[in-house]
């Protein structure tokens, strides 16, 4: 990824610059539009919200929405939720997968093959195509409204060990070898030489599991109906929008669910990008 | 090359060029490869295969939600499910979404990236401003769309002057769901799309313009040729998940499906038949059906993948 | 690339502390429900499935419970409504895992495998603990009843409202003396009020909401019309379907003529038409629940039962009503003060009435405290017309008839559908279901007896 060095040597505005730089402007306007609109509402009575025709600025600035969900909602239980499904998530994809792209890429086993191409079916299977199997599984085993029933499943991506299996097979060979004749175990070799070497693909796959798990929506919804469980984006669908019209407080309760993750962004930007990227792009 | 310090190494010394395909080592106990594959291969086990193998089983079955008595009624679900009229009108509404969504996505990702990679001011503010849509929660961003599609108070009717009835009518429903899913999820595709276009060696162009190619020239003759294989990919990436498109769908429609159905997705007609009407059994056949829908587009694309590397050569 | 590293390195060490941190929360969760010490003898597990206003004005209820029995610990576990709670009720039961109170749907108890899911109440206990079926309004009485077992005890029915704004109302001369809307006997006149309702209403507003476009709410106000009409379903025996279609299309008619008389928006459907209600719109059809809604929003509004056009009175019910999922041992203390605690609330319902529903413990209804309620008073007798849905498995709140019939009343509503057509559809639907077995048992209605 090429860095947007901020170079104080300005280059000229050409004609085409200006164009292109207003023609951005406006595109990137419209593209925040909704969240200006949606933090606007947030800042209106709910009478006011509702009001036709709409106005884009509050006639009178409350923070009663924001007051109301957290005196009245259970959204800082979600808030919690969330960070902790998603952080145990992304942990145990990042350990495991790992592992196991290592051990696909490295190591020989008997039955590698037909396992690995086991993985690789695995990348057309998700909670949507076999939602309904998955719940029953899950149920027999009890967990259902656990934080487990909602972890577990979510830690099995085929799409992240194929990644870090195909970064692993990039790693030069001889930088283990040297380790190896020092009588170095696997593993030692794995946690010390390996690991370091793949920050920035770890990175990457960790971030990107991380946006999946805080976003995702259909496992959580199908897996638990007990709203102090609930994560963000499932409580806000559910619970919030049960009852009723209150767009003031379900635009505050959006942003709160959306903003931190924007806001990680604003500040990791290359490498979130990068991750994104990188993600993507091992898929060719 | 030669490592005998560890007893473990059981394999002779090798040529480096064979390295890359196989096994220098066979060690046991512990430090066997299998250890390495093995938690993730419980967990796929038990959250992937196994669940695949029960649906399967269930789909052959009457189940019901409760688990208890299900009895083997061989291919009834699937003979019924092949004359479901909702089913085909769900798979229907999929289809056409993706159908939709798909080519839409694509070239707005593609010209936004252009123009973002061509602006040689403030990259970060339109990478941050075209891309902070998708950090939204899905039910987030629905509700936001919801909220600005709504009659009488939504913005999008008031800032176009128009009275278009976008979730109540059936001729309007899906399509505003494409557009909601058009801003929600084209920053995946346009981060895709520039880290590709910064992909591109520079000096192709010097070459191209010292040749006297004009912008337009350069982007047939170099730009769009070095992008089809991301092409390729965003194109793949899009249509296996509009396929499964369902977040936005039922949080824009408060979980019901659409004027007149017109909204029913394949997954929440899956959903429905599990759990509004009990009817697991059914509900496991059109998963299957519909697993084999996605296997037949990811097997389709490495097909054609496998094709052109061939013919490539 | 030094500072990113550094950042990086603070973040994923700050992610780590969080991970450690929340996994000691786990363990809390994990062991924390179960764990939880009481001094009481006896412990009450309840699914109680309210939140929102309905939640805290429960737990209110509950509090007040704990007060008056202090011996009874209630350990309550609020659930969201909908199709995934079903489910795990019916996996919990069918498991014996079940709580020893739950709450249910009035509609979806026949379809839920009464006898094997869900265990009959003891209606002796009920007595002694205050509530007896001549408190209750015996249509809804009997709803419950399956195969001569109590299987659902009523907490509330809620209804379908005609919400109307006085002050619109007044301009347009439509208020009577009591400063209650006038009464509507017939579509003419209903279509009359109409008129003049709009001659009085703001520009860009609709003259009445009525979610045109909402599968349940169309098919409940259906159900609402063709009861008026004295339409029937199916035969006593549940294998012959009954429906009239001639009935359903005159019903249909008036659905549909809400629009083409220009009174309702199909643009402003769904939930929008409260938004517009809010505004100055002058009606609403809506639940009763949105009581809570206009009055925070400090409207000065009424609300009565669907307007009796067809003649006789009717309003679509359903009902909130307790049920005891199925333990295999069940009896004993637990069992005891889950009938306590139901009878409790069930006697306790005047703050339930708050979130607008209409308790079903008809004492209730003629205390000084309730009349005093307003609107709820003015629409109290809704509890005495009741219009309900068939007694079949496949009934009951968006359940399958909902969901097959709904989408049918809707597209003649809104024009896509002529209403004779739309009427043979249902009927043939209503045919499909009558023949389609209930997954729980492998059972048709007409075998299932369980109507009976």
């Amino acid at each position: 990824m090429t860095t947007a060095v901020p170079v104080k040597s300005r280059k000229p505005w050409t004609p085409s610059q200006i164009i292109l730089t207003l023609l951005g402007t406006a595109v990137s306007a419209a593209f925040l539009a909704p969240f200006a609109w949606a933090l606007f509402t947030s800042l209106k009575s709910e009478t006011e919200a509702v009001e036709v025709p709409p106005h884009w600025l509050p006639e009178v600035w409350t923070g009663q929405a924001w007051q109301a969900l957290f005196e009245t909602g259970n959204i800082t239980n979600w808030f919690v939720n969330s960070v902790a499904v998603s952080v145990c998530v992304t942990s145990v994809v990042l350990l495991v997968s790992a592992l196991a792209g290592y051990g696909f890429a490295r190591t020989e086993f008997r039955g590698k093959k037909p396992l690995m191409g086991l993985v690789m079916a695995g990348l057309m299977i998700s909670p949507a195509v076999l939602g309904v199997p998955l719940f029953t599984t899950v149920q027999q085993m009890g967990m259902v409204d656990t934080y487990w029933g909602m972890i577990l499943p979510q830690c099995a991506p085929a799409a992240m060990v194929y990644i870090l299996y195909k970064f692993f097979q990039g790693i030069p060979r001889e930088l283990e070898e040297a380790a190896f004749i020092d009588g170095a175990g696997r593993w030692r070799v794995f946690f010390t030489i390996v690991l370091p070497l793949s920050r920035p693909s770890l990175a990457a796959v960790g971030i990107f599991t991380f946006i999946a798990s805080w976003n995702n929506f259909l496992w959580p919804y199908m897996v638990t109906n007990n709203p102090d469980l609930m994560t963000m984006p499932n409580g806000i669908a559910t619970v919030m929008n049960s009852y009723g019209i209150q767009w003031a407080q379900l635009m505050a309760g959006g942003l709160m669910a959306g903003l931190p993750l924007i806001i990680v962004f604003v500040f990791f930007q290359r490498q979130i990008v990068a991750g994104v990227a990188h993600t993507g792009l091992a898929g060719q | 090359m030669t490592a005998t310090s560890a007893q473990t190494i059981t394999a002779p010394a090798r040529a480096r060029t064979a390295a890359d395909s196989a096994t220098i080592r066979r060690p046991q106990g512990f430090q066997h490869g299998g250890w390495f594959v093995a938690p993730f291969l419980l967990l796929f086990a038990l959250f992937v295969i196994w669940p695949l193998l029960r649906g399967v089983w269930l789909s052959f079955t009457d189940a019901n939600i409760s688990g208890e008595g299900a009895r083997f009624i061989g291919l009834d679900n699937y003979r019924e499910a092949l004359k479901d009229p909702l089913m085909w009108d769900s798979l229907g509404h999929s289809a056409f979404f993706t159908l939709m969504v798909v080519p839409c996505i694509t070239v707005l990702a593609f010209l936004l990236a252009m123009l973002a990679h061509h602006i040689e001011r403030g990259k970060w503010l339109w990478r941050l401003c075209f891309f902070a849509p998708f950090l939204l929660p899905s039910t987030v961003a629905a509700n936001l769309w919801q909220w600005l599609f709504n009659p009488g108070t939504g913005m999008i009717n008031y800032v176009f002057g128009i009275e278009t009835p976008w979730l109540t009518d059936k001729s309007y429903a899906m399509l505003a769901i494409v557009i909601q899913t058009l801003w929600w999820t084209v920053g995946f595709s346009f981060l895709l799309y520039l880290a590709a276009l910064q992909g591109i060696p520079g000096h192709l162009y010097e070459a191209a313009k010292l040749d006297g190619a004009n912008a337009w020239h350069r982007m047939v003759h170099i730009t769009l040729p070095m992008l089809r294989n991301i092409t390729g990919l965003v194109v793949a990436l899009q249509i296996l998940a509009s396929l499964q498109v369902f977040d936005q769908a039922v949080v824009m429609m408060d979980f019901l499906p659409g004027p007149e159905g017109s909204t029913r997705t394949f997954v929440q007609f899956t959903l429905e038949e599990g759990f509004t009407s009990y009817r697991v059994g059914y509900a496991s056949a059109i998963s299957v059906i519909f697993f084999v829908i996605i296997a037949a587009v990811a097997l389709a694309r490495m097909w054609l993948l496998r094709n052109r590397e061939e013919s490539a050569r | 690339m030094g500072r990113p590293d550094l950042n990086r390195r603070q973040l994923l060490g700050g992610l780590g502390g969080l991970f450690v941190a929340s996994s000691f929360g786990f363990a809390a969760l994990g062991t924390g429900a179960d764990a939880l010490a009481t001094g009481a003898d006896t412990r009450v597990r309840y699914w109680n499935l309210f939140s929102g206003g309905d939640g805290s004005n429960m737990i209110a209820m509950l509090d007040a419970f704990r007060k008056a029995h202090p011996d009874i610990a209630v350990k309550d576990s609020t659930l969201q409504w909908g199709s995934p709670f079903y489910t795990k009720l019916a996996m919990a039961a069918a498991g014996n895992r079940a709580p020893d109170l739950g709450v249910m749907h009035l509609g979806r108890v026949t379809g839920f495998s009464p006898g094997r899911f869900l265990d009959p109440w003891d209606v002796d206990l009920l007595a002694e603990y205050g509530v007896r079926e001549a408190d209750f309004n015996p249509a809804l009485w009997k709803r419950a009843v399956i195969d001569g077992k109590l299987y659902a005890l009523p907490l509330d029915i809620h209804v379908q409202l005609c919400f109307y704004r006085k002050d619109v109302l007044k301009k347009a001369g439509l208020l009577g003396d009591d400063g209650r809307m006038v009464p509507v006997t017939s579509p003419d006149e209903w279509f009359d009020v109409l008129k003049q309702a709009k001659r009085a209403t703001k520009k860009g507003l609709q003259t009445i909401g009525l979610w045109v476009n909402d599968q349940n709410f169309q098919w409940w106000f259906f159900v609402a019309f063709y009861t008026q009409l004295g339409g029937t379903w199916f035969n006593a025996a549940n294998t012959e379907v009954t429906f009239d279609t001639g009935k359903a299309t005159q019903v249909l008619e008036f659905l549909r003529r809400h629009i083409t008389d220009g009174y309702a928006d199909p643009g402003f459907a769904g939930a929008a038409g409260a938004e517009q209600f809010l505004n100055g719109s002058p009606f609403v059809w809506e639940g009763n629940w949105s009581v809570p809604v206009f009055s925070g929003a400090k409207l000065d509004y009424g609300a009565t039962p669907l307007p009796p056009v067809f003649g006789k009175p009717a309003t679509h019910a359903e009902s909130h009503a307790f049920v005891l999922p199925h333990q295999s041992d069940r009896g004993g203390p637990a069992d005891e003060a889950a009938h306590r605690l139901a009878a409790y609330v069930v006697r306790h319902a005047r703050q339930w009435a708050a979130g607008g529903h209409i308790p079903a413990y008809t004492p209730t209804l003629s205390t000084a405290a309730y009349k005093a309620l307003n609107p709820q008073s003015e629409y109290v007798s809704a509890m005495d017309h009741q219009a309900t849905e068939p007694k079949v498995w496949f009934a009951g709140s968006t359940g399958i008839l909902a969901q097959r019939v709904g989408p049918i009343v809707v597209a003649s509503t809104l024009g896509s559908a002529k209403p004779e057509t739309a009427a043979r559809r249902m009927k043939s639907t209503l045919t499909q279901l009558l023949a389609m077995k209930n997954p729980m048992d492998g059972r048709t209605a007409a075998q299932g007896g369980a109507a009976a």
